[in-house]
């Protein structure tokens, strides 16, 4: 009992690192833009499909395949931001393009009107790209280039995949190393500031626009990769992958503290681990369950209320 | 198109109208809303158990479902509207896909008087919603009725847009803390229009469940609910005939028409996107809805006075 126990909350833990890998892009869009990108697994999702493709079509190696992901990633990454995100901030600095209309108040009201209608365009640009990809590949199920290993572990009595255990370190690296180098490099300086205050950093002689479009296709960018490495561990990819990626991911950054680049890294092991035991509870249903359940109780936390909207981002990522 | 064909189209665009108008309550009042097929679903469920389980006709059962539908977007409402908007728009969708999970597991079956098995079965679905069947009613009567049911919510809707709660409610939708200012029940008004919401998304559901007789969890995915949002931001939010207009532009053009078979999203999806950018209070918005209703009354007064000028 105890053993299966523990069991159970290794494979969350490594299940919450491979969440974590794919939430860090959107908790870095977020962070950038103060936007939240529904459109996130869509634009990983074309960009896998685009790679099974390719590995179908001409027999492409996996690292042709993964370099195909991440390129065709950021550009649909770079689309979403053209078509939803670009001059839709709050305070435009002089000269920074147009504001979102022109013809006075988007469909919602309240402080962050203008998150919400980028996260409605998003949302529907989230469909655009998912059926592209479906019309390319229009099977269900599709191969992809697998770079599993057969091989088990065992430690005591407990079992262990070691590609599953290198993508996990993957991650915690990959997640540390970007907090370290947006805290400590000058281009993360950079980004930073554009995130924080947009008028300062204008006027501090940093172009915020690009600054922030570099960000989005980053994290675009850095999206493709984490479906790369996941699909890469399951060797194939289904129309669900988007839907995937952005419920995962996005449960995992909202944990963290949307923005927080440390705290993605936490919300998705945590998530990972109420995931797997909910599941030796209740079966693969209480699995899907547990994981909305928990971004409700999330949402919902009486302690939140006091902070209107999301904590700031990188001002407060630790 | 043959008249079949055309008359279950026409049930579509009216069970779909109700949905986005309550896509477009919520949108009235400035929140986003992702889970309305939440209510959808509630509808046809609820709909579907009063007609089959406790035998009920159509009518009270649409009303139950209605009902189950209003509590429910009340009960919800009551803490995720005090959310920020963009918190709003992801715990709606939050909700909406844990009751489509539980909708999953859900197994509820029993045998009717002629020995079928019945009730929500799970993944499987909800099999043999037969009222309409066993009743005779024909789908062109069925149509009548959905179209009777729509004809009296934008009849309801629009009597409102003309009161002080409707006014009340644009006003909470373009500026709540002025609403809030001027002494106006910013939350209140906002619970009352999702419960409304809930209610009208419901009614669509029970409408649906009646007329394929048959429901399963996979019906209320998320793209119902992107759609129904999309047809309210698309047709515009001036006048209640916004959402309709969106609704006809996507089932009777993109889907009914072969042109788009396969690219019917990639249209849908950037159409919303664009028009979110740069026309974001949709096609029908409240300047050309004014303008309009301008040049109507005018050139009504006009007819008016050339007797008078001839009489002269």
């Amino acid at each position: 009992m105890g053993i299966e126990l523990l069991q159970r909350t290794l494979d969350g833990l490594l299940d919450g690192a491979s969440y974590a890998l794919v939430g860090l892009g959107l908790t870095l869009t977020f962070g950038t833009l103060r936007r939240l990108n529904l459109a996130y697994g869509a634009t990983a999702m074309l960009g896998a499909y685009v790679g099974a493709w390719l590995h179908l079509r001409f027999g492409a190696p996996a690292w042709a395949v993964a370099m195909a992901v991440v390129a065709v990633a950021a550009l649909a990454g770079l689309y979403v931001e053209w078509l939803c995100f670009a001059g839709t901030s709050d305070d435009t600095p002089p000269g920074a393009g147009a504001a979102t209309s022109a013809r006075g108040g988007g469909p919602v009201a309240g402080a962050d009107a203008r998150e919400v209608v980028a996260l409605a365009s998003s949302f529907a640009v989230w469909m655009q790209l998912e059926q592209l990809a479906v019309n390319l590949l229009p099977r269900h199920l599709n191969p992809f280039p697998s770079l599993a290993s057969a091989g088990e572990w065992s430690i005591g009595a407990l079992v262990l995949r070691p590609d599953r255990l290198v993508l996990a370190l993957l991650a915690v690296a990959l997640c540390l190393g970007l907090a370290e180098w947006l805290a400590r490099s000058r281009r993360g300086l950079a980004w930073r500031a554009a995130a924080d205050q947009r008028v300062a950093a204008h006027l501090a002689g940093i172009a915020v626009p690009q600054v922030q479009r570099a960000a989005f296709a980053a994290a675009s960018a850095l999206a493709g990769f984490a479906a790369f490495a996941v699909l890469a561990v399951d060797g194939q990819v289904t129309p669900m992958f988007g839907m995937w990626i952005l419920t995962k991911g996005l449960v995992a950054a909202l944990l963290g503290g949307l923005g927080s680049v440390r705290g993605v890294l936490g919300g998705g092991l945590l998530l990972g681990v109420v995931e797997a035991h909910a599941q030796g509870m209740f079966g693969a249903f209480g699995r899907e369950f547990a994981g909305w359940a928990l971004l409700v109780v999330v949402l919902l936390a009486p302690w939140r209320r006091p902070t209107r909207g999301f904590p700031r981002g990188f001002a407060h990522a630790g | 198109m043959p008249a079949e064909q055309a008359i279950g189209l026409a049930t579509d665009m009216a069970t779909m109208s109700l949905l986005a108008l309550s896509a477009f309550l919520l949108l009235v009042v400035g929140r986003i809303s992702f889970g309305q097929q939440a209510y959808f679903g509630v509808g046809a469920y609820t709909s579907a158990l009063a007609s089959t389980a406790a035998q009920w006709p159509l009518v009270p059962a649409l009303a139950a479902g209605c009902v189950a539908g209003a509590l429910a977007a009340l009960a919800l409402g009551l803490p995720t509207l005090r959310l920020a908007g963009l918190q709003y728009a992801v715990a709606t969708l939050a909700f909406a896909e844990m009751l489509r999970i539980a909708l999953q597991g859900w197994h509820w079956q029993w045998t009717t008087d002629d020995g079928n098995l019945i009730g929500p079965n799970g993944l499987e679905g909800f099999r043999d919603i037969r009222w309409l069947l066993e009743n005779d009613v024909s789908a062109l009567e069925f149509l009548v009725l959905a179209a009777v049911v729509l004809a009296a919510v934008l009849f309801g809707l629009g009597l409102l847009a003309r009161r002080r709660a409707g006014v009340a409610l644009r006003m909470v939708g373009h500026d709540d803390t002025l609403a809030a200012a001027s002494g106006l029940p910013v939350a209140r008004l906002r619970l009352a229009a999702a419960t409304v919401a809930g209610a009208l998304a419901a009614l669509g559901g029970g409408l649906y469940a009646f007329r394929t007789t048959y429901i399963e969890p996979a019906l209320i995915d998320p793209m119902l609910g992107v759609h129904a949002v999309g047809y309210a931001l698309i047709g515009g939010m001036g006048t209640v005939f916004g959402p309709l207009l969106g609704v006809m532009f996507d089932l009777g053009l993109l889907e009914a028409t072969r042109v788009f078979a396969g690219w019917r999203m990639v249209v849908f999806g950037g159409l919303v996107a664009l028009f979110l950018r740069w026309r974001p209070r949709g096609l029908l918005d409240e300047t050309l809805v004014h303008r309009l209703a301008q040049n109507f009354v005018r050139s009504g007064r006009q007819s008016d006075r050339r007797p008078l000028e001839i009489a002269r």
